[in-house]
């Protein structure tokens, strides 16, 4: 009997290790090619006009959509978190819409939004341009990640004690400076995490960018479109160098979000 | 003085029903209740936390329940404390003065006479969670307390404590009340603590204050059948009154010193009732024989019941139990005054 209990429990055990083998081998080729074969094309082709224009549209869009990401998310979630109102469920769905969206119809979404409406062409007017421009790579991503952020900030938000920030104000604090002072030091580890999490998901954002931004070499050239470009043109070398910069960030911002992640389940599991 | 004006407040399934209460200047007052009555919800709604659905809150005549919390100088201490969790103990006691414009010295001042009171001042650089429940009671208190507040709120402040850090808490509460004279209200589920602090109590039952006033009237003469269990009477009875005698069945009748008439609950301080193996020939004209049903040891007292056509429960101490020798079966006499007889 014993015997056969260990048998079967080295079976178990043997799927669990080959299944993970698989996947980890599985990963480690697939992003490892890319970084073998890449990064040295990216070393010749860090000079080139192109991918400086790209890396640096990249970094500056997804800055500021990450920005105004925690600008709104920040607010949203509280409300969602602290109050109870009528239509909460229905007003969370539909917050949360464009993450079970494919990028691609967020895309279309927008330009239709920005391209074909009386709003779109007020803003078009006023000089506020969307349609194949770089403030249309914001609005993109934006609309994709906002909800994630909502998201993250909520559940951040839900662990922190609402008592906390009464007590704050029985000491004297008014709502705001209540907020300021307790509620966002407790949230702080989740915000970071959210942001950088943003950040990452801002620089990789495609689909929903590509309908609404369009591909222009060197006008809407953010990375992900520069492979796109790239590898459409048959120039391997350069999608490569723009796909190893995107998965050395990624990477980074992984370890980040993990380590942050990490310690704020430690604090609020031992408040 | 604060006063709360028939105050109505639901909130889910509990709810506050024309919820009235007076707390005088400089009072302590224990507001009593078992677990779920709404004594929490009542102090959050005098802090702010909560407006009134109905009635109003005043505090020396003016109308305080449309302020914010944070006009009210009302200083409020949890149960688990709500200590900021990121400050350190020093910082946290600072929180409230440094938002105000107040000179960094005084602010140290402040912070290390009040941080003085409560001893805790070797505290000053720790982090709320390498505290124990006691210490960080103080730096709750000290926190509340540093910005002087018009009412103290707090909120089961001993439950929490492990015996002995309890009484010497319980200790400090009255001597930090008599130094600060702040008018303090604070609930608790244990009658002990409302006696050995409280200036005046109320009994709290569903989201009504059922009795209040001098604690040892109140412990003495129960208004209810539940204010008198909630306190520890064990023995309640319903009777017919007739003048001064009360007929708990055909053959048993109590005597009181009561002239009521009709239908009547009476209790019995289990303290008051003595235990004897002769019968006693003195005054007391309430004394049954007996049979004893159960010997409970509670420490310093022993609670023991006898069965004399009703079930009497009397708490004498270990050392006259073990000198009558008692075990369960003993016939013994049930002895109580006429003045320890409380009828409802």
């Amino acid at each position: 009997m014993i015997k056969n209990i260990r048998a079967g429990d080295l079976t178990f055990q043997g799927i669990i290790v080959l299944a993970g083998g698989f996947m980890l081998i599985f990963t480690a080729a697939a992003v490892g090619l890319v970084l073998i074969r890449g990064i040295p094309g990216l070393i010749s082709s860090i000079s080139s006009p192109e991918i400086q224009f790209s890396i640096a549209l990249s970094l500056k869009t997804s800055a500021v959509s990450t920005l105004s990401c925690i600008i709104i998310a920040i607010p949203v979630a509280y409300g969602l978190s602290r109050y109870h109102f009528r239509g909460k469920t229905l007003t969370a769905s539909i917050l949360s819409i464009p993450v079970s969206l494919p990028p691609l119809v967020s895309g279309t979404a927008l330009l239709l939004l920005f391209g074909t409406t009386t709003l779109g062409k007020e803003l078009s007017q006023a000089g506020v341009e969307f349609v194949f421009t770089p403030l249309g790579i914001i609005a993109a991503q934006f609309f994709v990640n906002a909800p994630y952020m909502i998201k993250i900030m909520k559940s951040t938000l839900d662990a922190v004690d609402p008592r906390l920030e009464f007590v704050a104000r029985t000491l004297g604090l008014n709502q705001f400076e209540a907020f300021w002072r307790v509620t966002l030091p407790m949230a702080k580890n989740g915000i970071i995490a959210g942001t950088v999490i943003t950040f990452a998901r801002g620089l990789g954002e495609f689909g929903a960018a590509l309908m609404l931004a369009g591909a222009t070499r060197m006008k809407t050239e953010i990375l992900p479109l520069s492979i796109y470009l790239n590898i459409s043109t048959g120039n391997l070398e350069m999608a490569l160098a723009a796909a190893s910069v995107l998965i050395i960030i990624s990477v980074a911002a992984l370890f980040i979000f993990e380590a942050l992640g990490g310690s704020f389940y430690e604090t609020s599991r031992n408040k | 003085m604060l006063e709360l004006r028939n105050i109505s407040l639901s909130l889910g399934d509990f709810k506050l029903d024309k919820f009235s209460l007076t707390v005088k200047e400089g009072e302590y007052f224990v507001l009593l209740g078992p677990t779920g009555t709404g004594k929490t919800v009542t102090l959050e709604l005098i802090a702010g936390l909560y407006q009134p659905e109905e009635g109003e809150v005043y505090f020396n005549g003016a109308r305080i329940d449309n302020l914010p919390p944070e006009k009210r100088q009302i200083g409020f201490v949890y149960q688990d404390y709500a200590l900021f969790p990121f400050l350190t103990v020093d910082e946290n006691i600072k929180f409230p003065l440094t938002h105000r414009r107040i000179h960094p010295k005084e602010i140290r001042q402040k912070c290390l006479e009040t941080m003085e009171m409560l001893g805790i001042t070797h505290l000053l650089s720790r982090y709320p969670s390498a505290l124990s429940g006691g210490e960080k009671q103080r730096t709750a208190l000290a926190r509340a307390l540093v910005c002087s507040p018009r009412i103290l709120l707090l909120d089961e402040p001993l439950s929490a404590l492990d015996p002995s850090t309890r009484e010497s808490l319980q200790e400090e509460l009255k001597r930090i009340h008599c130094i600060t004279g702040t008018t303090t209200i604070h609930i608790s589920h244990d009658f002990k603590e409302a006696l050995a602090l409280a200036d005046r109590i109320g009994v709290m039952h569903n989201g009504v204050l059922i009795q209040h006033g001098d604690p040892v009237e109140v412990f003495k003469c129960p208004a209810s059948e539940f204010t008198a269990s909630f306190l520890g009477s064990c023995n309640i009875f319903r009777g017919e009154a007739d003048g001064s005698c009360v007929k708990l069945s055909e053959y048993i009748q109590v005597f009181t010193l009561d002239q009521k008439h009709g239908r009547v609950s009476i209790s019995i301080r289990p303290e008051d009732i003595i235990i004897s193996q002769d019968p006693v020939s003195a005054s007391a004209r309430n004394s049954f024989p007996g049979v004893v049903t159960s010997i409970i040891n509670q420490g310093p007292l022993f609670k023991i019941e006898a069965d004399c056509g009703i079930a009497l429960t009397s708490l004498i101490t270990g050392k006259a139990a073990t000198e009558m020798e008692l075990a369960i079966g003993s016939e013994v006499w049930m002895t109580f005054k006429t003045t320890a007889v409380n009828v409802i």
